[in-house]
C-alpha cells in the first residue's frame, strides 16, 4: 500500500512546509493531517477485527481519541513545540477510548515528555521523542503482548534511530519511518497467532501507521481525503457505511461491475475516478471488479463511460442518495409521549430507527442512537436526558458495551438516574413493559431489572471473519446466530440460522416470537423466512417489525 | 466447581483455574501494571502479587460466573478506558477458554503506579 511515498528524498513537488522548522503550529498541522488520513481510512482499520461479529471499532476509537487531542490545541497559537505536544497528550489522555486509544495517549505522553520546553523539533529530538513514546507505552503493561500497536511503536522508534545515521532532517526521518511502520504492521500476524488465525494484521498498529502516513502525505502534498487505493474482496465492500459520508453536491451513487480487458492499473484508475467524485471503493473477485463512487448529477454517466474504455461492463446501478437520505431522515423522527415533572422518564439506546419507534411507542422519553458498532458516548447519553422536564430517569443501554457509559452518565448528573442493565434490544423492550411512570424510581428500576430475564434474545448476522469461538467454527460470509450473546451456530442461510437459534432457545415452550429485521435485508426475503418460521412454530405468535438496525439481519425476541 | 455434565462424564473447572486465566488476561491488558490482594490495606496494597488467587475472586452461582479483579493501573492512563478493556479482555479470555458465560467482571482499581519517566 502507498508505495508512492516510500523511499528517501521525495520526488514530488516539495510542500513549502518543509522549509520551516517543526514548531508548535507545524506539529499541530501534522497531527491534524494524520488524523484526517486515519479518518479517511477508518473503515479499513475497523474491518481488521478478530471477532466474527461486526463490532470492530479500533479505527473509530483512535479517531475519537485524536479528535479530543486536537481539540485541545485547535485554537491555540502556541509556537513552542513542547507545549503543543503536552497539550495534545493531555487531550489524548482525556479522550482516550478503547485499548488502542489508551495506548495512543501513552505514546503521546512519552513523545511530549521528550520535547519538554523544546521550541522546535529537530531530527535528534524527534528520534528521542519516538523512543520516549515507546518507553512510556511499554511501561503501561506488565507483560506486553507483541504483535500489537506496541510492537509497531517499537519498530518506529528503531527505524527513527537508524535514520539518524543518514539524515538529521525531521521531515526526512518521518518519511523514512513510515515504510518501517508498514513493514512492522505486516509482520504482526507472525508475532500474534490470534491475528494469523483470523487472517488480519493488528488494527491498532495499522491505525498508527495511517496516522504517520497521513503526516508524510501532507508534507508531500498528497491528498488526505481519498482512501488508500486498496482493492478488497467483493464481500468486504461496505457500501452501507459509504452512505454515511454523503456530501452535498455528490448526489448520485454509481456502482459498476466490470471485467477489465487487461490488467487494471489501480493507481491510475483511482486517480481518474477521483476527478469524478468521492467515496471511491473498488472490490475484486474472480477477475470481476466492482467499483463504487458518489458523483454530482452532471457527472452521472462519466464513471460508466470511463469504465467501458477499460473492459466489459456487466452491471450498473445508480441511486439518488439525496432522496434516500431525506427518506431516512423523515422516518427517523420519533413520537415521544410527554413527560410530566416528577414522573419517571426512560432513555433507551436504539441501534436502528425502527427499534427506536417501537421504544417510543412503549413510552420512552428519549432515544440515543447507537448500537454494536457505534457505541454512544457518555456525553450523548447525558445530553439525551439532561433537558427532560423531570429528575427521575431510567436508562436502558440495550447493549452490554453501553452499560458502562450509561452508568458513568448516571454519576455525572444531578438527576436521580438508575441504569437497568439491558444487554439487548429484546431485554430493553421486556423492561419497558414494567414501566410505571408515577411509582417510586427504585421500585420501578428493580421491577424492570427483574423483567430482563423474562425474554430470550437472538441475533442473526453475517460473520466478517473466519474464526472459531465457543466451539463453533465459522467461515467468513456465513450466517451466524447468537443466543443471549453467545455464538451457537453458523449456517449457510438466514432461515437455517433462525431455526437453529429458535431451537436452541426452545422457542416451542414460549408464546411470542418477535423479529426485528435490519436494513441489510429486503422485505420479500423477510416474508419468505417468516413463512418458514411460522410453519415450524405453528403454536407461537410471530410478529415482524422493521428494526432498521445495521449489521444484524434479525434481532429476535422470544418470550 | 463449574460443572458440566456430558454423556461421558462430568467436567469440573475449579475457581482457581478460572482465576488463573483471568489473572493472565488481566496482566496482558494494557494499562494494568499488576494485581493486588483484596485484603491488604492502603500502603500494603501496592504489593503486587504473583499468586493468581490473590488479585482475582471467582464466584460461581451454579450457572454463571462472576469475577472480581483487584488491579493497580499505570498513572497517567485513562482509568475508565483501561478498566473497561480489562473487563472485556478477561471476559473474552475466560469465556473462550471454558465455554461458559461470564455474567460480570468487576474491576476494582486499588491503586495507581507512578512510573519514573526520566
Amino acid at each position: 500500500m502507498s508505495s508512492e511515498i516510500t523511499g528517501n528524498p521525495p520526488s514530488h513537488p516539495v510542500n513549502p512546509l518543509r522549509k520551516y522548522p517543526i514548531d508548535g503550529q507545524v506539529l499541530k498541522e501534522l497531527t491534524e493531517a494524520g488524523l484526517t488520513w486515519l479518518r479517511t481510512n477508518q473503515q479499513i482499520v475497523n474491518s481488521l477485527n478478530v471477532f466474527p461479529v461486526p463490532d470492530g471499532d479500533t479505527g473509530t476509537n483512535m479517531v475519537l481519541t485524536l479528535q479530543s487531542a486536537l481539540a485541545e490545541v485547535n485554537n491555540s497559537s502556541e509556537r513552542n513545540s513542547g507545549k503543543v505536544a503536552h497539550a495534545i497528550a493531555h487531550g489524548a489522555l482525556m479522550g482516550a477510548r478503547g485499548n488502542s486509544g489508551v495506548i495512543l495517549s501513552q505514546l503521546w505522553r512519552g513523545f511530549a515528555r521528550a520535547l519538554d520546553n523544546q521550541e522546535y523539533i529537530d531530527g535528534p529530538s524527534l528520534v528521542r521523542a519516538f523512543a520516549m513514546g515507546r518507553d512510556t507505552a511499554y511501561k503501561g503493561v506488565v507483560r506486553p503482548v507483541e504483535g500489537t500497536i506496541l510492537t509497531v511503536a517499537k519498530d518506529i522508534a528503531a527505524a527513527a534511530e537508524q535514520s539518524l545515521k543518514t539524515t538529521d532532517d525531521p521531515y526526512d526521518i518521518l518519511t523514512l519511518v513510515v515504510p518501517a511502520a508498514d513493514l512492522s504492521v505486516q509482520h504482526t500476524p507472525e508475532l500474534l497467532p490470534v491475528l494469523k488465525d483470523a487472517g488480519v494484521v493488528d488494527s491498532g498498529g495499522k491505525g498508527l501507521f495511517f496516522f504517520l502516513e497521513g503526516m508524510v502525505r501532507y508534507i508531500n502534498g498528497l491528498s488526505l481525503e481519498t482512501p488508500a487505493a486498496a482493492v478488497r474482496p467483493l464481500s468486504a465492500m461496505n457500501l452501507e457505511q459509504a452512505m454515511e459520508t454523503v456530501e452535498p453536491g455528490q448526489d448520485f451513487e454509481v456502482v459498476i461491475d466490470f471485467r477489465p480487458n487487461r490488467e487494471l492499473d489501480i493507481e491510475s484508475f483511482y486517480a481518474t475516478l477521483q476527478e469524478m467524485g468521492t467515496s471511491i471503493q473498488v472490490g475484486e473477485g474472480d477477475g470481476l471488479y466492482r467499483m463504487h463512487i458518489h458523483v454530482p448529477t452532471e457527472k452521472i454517466y462519466h464513471p460508466i463511460d470511463y469504465t467501458r474504455t477499460l473492459g466489459t461492463v456487466t452491471k450498473v446501478a445508480i441511486e439518488n442518495l439525496m432522496a434516500q437520505m431525506e427518506q431516512q431522515e423523515s422516518v427517523a423522527k420519533y413520537d415521544f409521549p410527554a413527560v410530566e415533572p416528577g414522573q419517571i422518564a426512560v432513555v433507551a439506546v436504539a441501534p436502528g430507527p425502527g427499534i427506536g419507534r417501537v421504544f417510543a411507542s412503549l413510552g420512552v422519553a428519549a432515544i440515543v442512537e447507537g448500537g454494536q458498532t457505534m457505541n454512544p458516548s457518555t456525553q450523548e447519553i447525558l445530553r439525551a436526558f439532561e433537558n427532560l422536564p423531570t429528575d427521575k430517569v431510567i436508562i436502558l443501554p440495550n447493549n452490554k458495551n453501553i452499560i458502562l457509559a450509561a452508568r458513568t452518565a448516571a454519576e455525572m448528573t444531578v438527576k436521580k438516574v438508575r441504569v437497568v442493565p439491558s444487554r439487548s434490544v429484546p431485554q430493553g423492550l421486556a423492561a419497558m413493559m414494567r414501566l410505571a411512570p408515577d411509582e417510586s424510581l427504585d421500585v420501578v428500576a428493580e421491577e424492570m431489572t427483574a423483567a430482563l430475564d423474562e425474554v430470550q434474545t437472538g441475533e442473526i448476522t453475517i460473520a466478517t471473519r473466519s474464526v472459531e469461538i465457543d466451539g463453533v467454527s465459522v467461515q467468513e460470509g456465513q450466517v451466524i446466530a447468537l443466543h443471549n450473546g453467545k455464538l451457537i451456530c453458523s449456517a449457510g442461510s438466514l432461515e437455517e440460522a433462525c431455526l437453529c437459534l429458535l431451537k436452541a432457545a426452545r422457542a416451542e415452550t414460549y408464546e411470542l416470537i418477535t423479529l426485528f429485521y435490519g436494513v441489510d435485508i429486503a422485505r420479500q426475503e423477510v416474508n419468505r423466512i417468516v413463512d418458514i418460521i411460522r410453519s415450524a412454530y405453528p403454536d407461537q405468535v410471530i410478529e415482524v417489525q422493521d428494526g432498521g438496525q445495521p449489521h444484524y439481519q434479525f434481532i429476535i425476541a422470544i418470550e | 466447581m463449574s460443572d458440566e455434565i456430558s454423556p461421558i462424564g462430568s467436567i469440573r473447572i475449579s475457581p482457581r483455574a478460572i482465576a488463573t486465566i483471568a489473572y493472565h488476561a488481566a496482566r496482558q491488558s494494557y494499562g494494568v501494571v499488576g494485581l493486588t490482594s483484596k485484603n491488604l490495606v492502603n500502603g500494603l496494597a501496592r504489593v503486587l502479587v504473583k499468586d493468581p488467587t490473590h488479585g482475582v475472586e471467582v464466584h460461581f452461582d451454579g450457572q454463571t460466573i462472576t469475577i472480581d479483579l483487584y488491579v493497580i493501573i499505570e498513572y497517567g492512563t485513562r482509568i475508565k478506558s483501561v478498566a473497561s478493556s480489562v473487563s472485556n479482555t478477561v471476559r473474552f479470555s475466560v469465556e473462550k477458554a471454558i465455554g461458559m458465560p461470564v455474567r460480570e467482571v468487576n474491576v476494582h482499581v486499588r491503586g495507581l503506579r507512578i512510573s519514573d519517566l526520566d
